[in-house]
């Protein structure tokens, strides 16, 4: 009787550690794969979900280590060989107030890799930070992701389209651009990837005929899916610092802008003509006469 | 003249907005330029938006009352043109509309058919209800209130007049002129209106009522002594309620949002960026500093003093002063966009056939001179936003220009116009008086 209450016992006490046991290990295997990580559909909205504003140093920090950046892991692959940058060419094309940034971007990889890029529906995530100075109209570019241009595209940051630079703050452009039909249709070890982003110029402050907009590097990832995630994938980092010739020239816009010594000129003539035209009409009205009854009608 | 109809001129008008809007489809899929106006994709995702239950604010720029938004909730369930469809449709009705008015004044047929064709083949008006900008209901809108107004009905007219300041503000302006001409000597118990005949433009005014330089004089003293009549206080109260239920009621399901972007957005909008307005390049190079209220006050005086004088002068043929009023606010406003342009044009039709300008030439030299003053401005503004250029200067003179034009167009007008007054003045016990000599 005693052995079989003592049975019961350690019975119970196994199956709640055995519990215990399944609780625990099930949030292990959580902290795993949060620490592990997958990067949500968009890798910029996390870092305004953080923080206000724009700021290059508090974005560097992001990227360096706040971003789960797992996609070896995740491939499987202990020597994690990525498509690596080959070149990466930028310029801003167009006139006036409206302009593409256009990105021009080579990679190269191993020929074995392009079935497991492929099959994962892996893609390329540039994120454009944008200079105060310029912005993207999210509009816009979700017509560009409609007609297939790019996969998917995004704007966070400041995305009031109306207000003058120095009333705005910076914004970020994150493009999603898929890279399948692309590798297998290229040569067999390298791909080319084109971007062209439209972008508008905010009204500057106030110089002497012209305002200088800087383009800084786009940061690149390589990024791809698992079915079983959904949404949520893994990225790697695509470092374009030692590719590119942005220290020899940095790209530029040059922005007409309003010349302050017009400011008192301008003012005093625009209130002054306003006041004349309406007393022009004011005057005209009251010497109008009513007497047009006699005057020759107008005839059919 | 050739002899048109006035039903095969509406039914041709018809289809070639039918056709535009389905040339326009097409071209919005084929060509990166799109034929549609970017305020129809804002109003479709604004009404997607209403459609789900959203807030029509979320979208970013819907500026307008959540009704225009509710009108176009069949974008997302019928079709994404039936908004196309319902701007056409009302531009159609603002021609009925004018072809009523008219026909109500007594201008003979082939003169409302032809002032008619000038709405609807203007280029401005049939391009802009199919691409898809609302402005067409709310002219509608205002012309029905004139009829309303016309045929006696103050309380309809009162009831539409407080929907249509929901929904845009700038007809607030024709509040007095309206209030001026409920006059008990035109509204009197059990009677209708008698509306003056076109064909009496041609009659010397009698003694008996003097000139109506005088009238109007009189009219504006005897509104100061007896302002308060059961007519003009059920028109304010009826119109005022309207306003202000539908505003509440958007205010309750929307909240601050509706408050600031559709109401309290326009009536303090000072956009630094270039439009037709000449204040645009002074706003910019103050942008960086608040304007005191001397200098905000300085800028409202020349449209409040035109406002006024127009008013006072021209209320009782309020038509015409309706279409003054309109003109001259589009030009002195701190912001002037083309859209504007077509709340002037729906009352154009119904000054024309009291207007003695010959077409040939003071009247080609009024469109050419305001169409050439636009074309100024418009090609500095190219070379700003499609080449680059520093022109802020030369635009913001294109832009003094584009006045000068405007007020040449004013002048032209009153000049020619044959002033004829709605209404006939009515005798206590519902008489005419003698208003004219035959």
């Amino acid at each position: 009787m005693e052995a079989r209450l003592l049975l019961v016992r350690i019975n119970s006490v196994l199956q709640f550690v055995l519990i215990f046991l399944t609780i625990i290990r099930s949030y292990v295997h959580a902290s795993t794969t949060g620490q592990a990580g997958y990067v949500d559909k968009y890798i910029t909205k996390t870092y305004f979900e953080k923080h206000d504003s724009l700021i290059d140093p508090e974005f560097d920090n992001f990227i360096a280590n706040e971003i789960p950046l797992t996609l070896c892991k995740v491939l499987e692959d202990g020597n994690c060989v990525l498509p690596t940058l080959s070149n990466l060419h930028r310029s801003v094309i167009g006139e006036g107030s409206h302009r593409h940034l256009s990105s021009s971007i080579i990679f190269k990889f191993q020929p074995e890799l392009k079935i497991k890029l492929v099959a994962h529906s892996c893609e390329v995530i540039m994120t454009e930070r944008l200079p105060s100075g310029v912005f993207a109209d999210p509009f816009e570019l979700q017509h560009l992701v409609q007609r297939g241009v790019f996969s998917d595209a995004a704007v966070f940051g400041d995305t009031n389209l109306e207000l003058p630079s120095f009333r705005s703050n910076r914004s970020v452009v994150e493009i999603h651009m898929s890279i399948g039909s692309k590798m297998l249709s290229r040569h067999h070890d390298k791909f080319e990837i084109n971007c062209e982003v439209p972008l508008h110029a905010r009204y500057p402050p106030l110089g002497l005929g012209f305002s200088r907009v800087e383009f800084g590097q786009p940061d690149l990832f390589m990024c791809c899916s698992l079915e079983v995630n959904g949404f949520k994938r893994s990225c790697a980092y695509l470092p374009t610092n030692n590719i590119s010739d942005y220290k020899a020239s940095p790209l530029a816009w040059e922005i007409p802008c309003g010349i302050r010594e017009h400011a008192g000129v301008v003012s005093a003539i625009t209130y002054c003509f306003a006041l004349v035209s309406a007393l022009l009409i004011v005057v005209l009205s009251f010497c109008y006469t009513d007497n047009k009854g006699s005057s020759k009608p107008k005839s059919l | 003249m050739l002899g048109i109809s006035f039903q095969s001129l509406f039914i041709f008008s018809a289809l070639f907005r039918v056709f535009l809007i389905i040339y326009g489809e097409w071209q919005d899929a084929n060509m990166e330029v799109r034929y549609t106006d970017v305020d129809y994709f804002v109003f479709s995702d604004a009404a997607t938006l209403m459609a789900s239950g959203k807030s029509p604010y979320e979208r970013s720029t819907y500026r307008y009352s959540p009704l225009i938004a509710f009108l176009l909730m069949p974008n997302s369930f019928l079709h994404q043109t039936w908004g196309k469809f319902l701007f056409s449709a009302s531009d159609l009705l603002v021609g009925l509309l004018i072809q009523r008015i008219l026909k109500l004044r007594g201008v003979p047929e082939k003169l409302c058919t032809y002032s008619t064709m000038v709405w609807l083949f203007n280029p401005f008006t049939f391009t802009i209800g199919t691409r898809g900008n609302c402005e067409p209901i709310i002219c509608s809108m205002i012309l029905w209130i004139l009829t309303c107004l016309m045929n006696g009905h103050v309380l309809q007219a009162a009831f539409w007049y407080g929907l249509v300041v929901h929904m845009r503000i700038y007809p607030i302006i024709y509040a007095l002129p309206i209030v001026l001409l409920l006059d008990p000597r035109h509204f009197q118990p059990g009677k209708k209106p008698v509306l003056v005949e076109w064909s009496s433009r041609t009659l010397k005014p009698s003694s008996a009522t003097s000139s109506s330089k005088t009238s109007t004089t009189q009219y504006i003293w005897n509104f100061c002594i007896n302002m308060i009549t059961w007519r003009r206080v059920m028109f304010g109260i009826i119109s005022a309620s309207t306003f202000f239920v539908l505003t509440g009621l958007s205010f309750h399901l929307y909240g601050w949002d509706f408050l600031h972007e559709a109401l309290l957005y326009h009536l303090t909008r000072t956009d630094p960026r270039h439009n037709f307005s000449i204040y645009f390049y002074h706003i910019y190079l103050h942008y960086e500093h608040e304007f005191s209220i001397l200098e905000k006050l300085i800028s409202f005086l020349p449209q409040f003093i035109v406002q006024l004088v127009l008013i006072s002068r021209f209320a009782l043929d309020l038509p015409f002063c309706l279409f003054l009023q309109t003109l001259a606010f589009v030009a002195f406003n701190k912001v002037i966009t083309a859209q504007y342009f077509v709340w002037f044009f729906c009352l154009l039709p119904l000054i024309l056939p009291w207007s003695n300008i010959k077409l040939v030439w003071k009247g080609l030299a009024c469109i050419i001179l305001w169409i050439a003053a636009q074309t100024n401005w418009l090609a500095w503004a190219y070379l700003l936003e499609f080449r680059g250029k520093n022109v802020f200067f030369q635009l913001w003179v294109a832009s003094l220009l584009f006045l000068a034009a405007n007020t040449f167009v004013i002048m032209n007008t009153i000049c020619s116009h044959l002033y004829s007054p709605l209404f006939q003045q009515l005798k206590q016990g519902g008489k005419l008086k003698q208003g004219y000599e035959r």
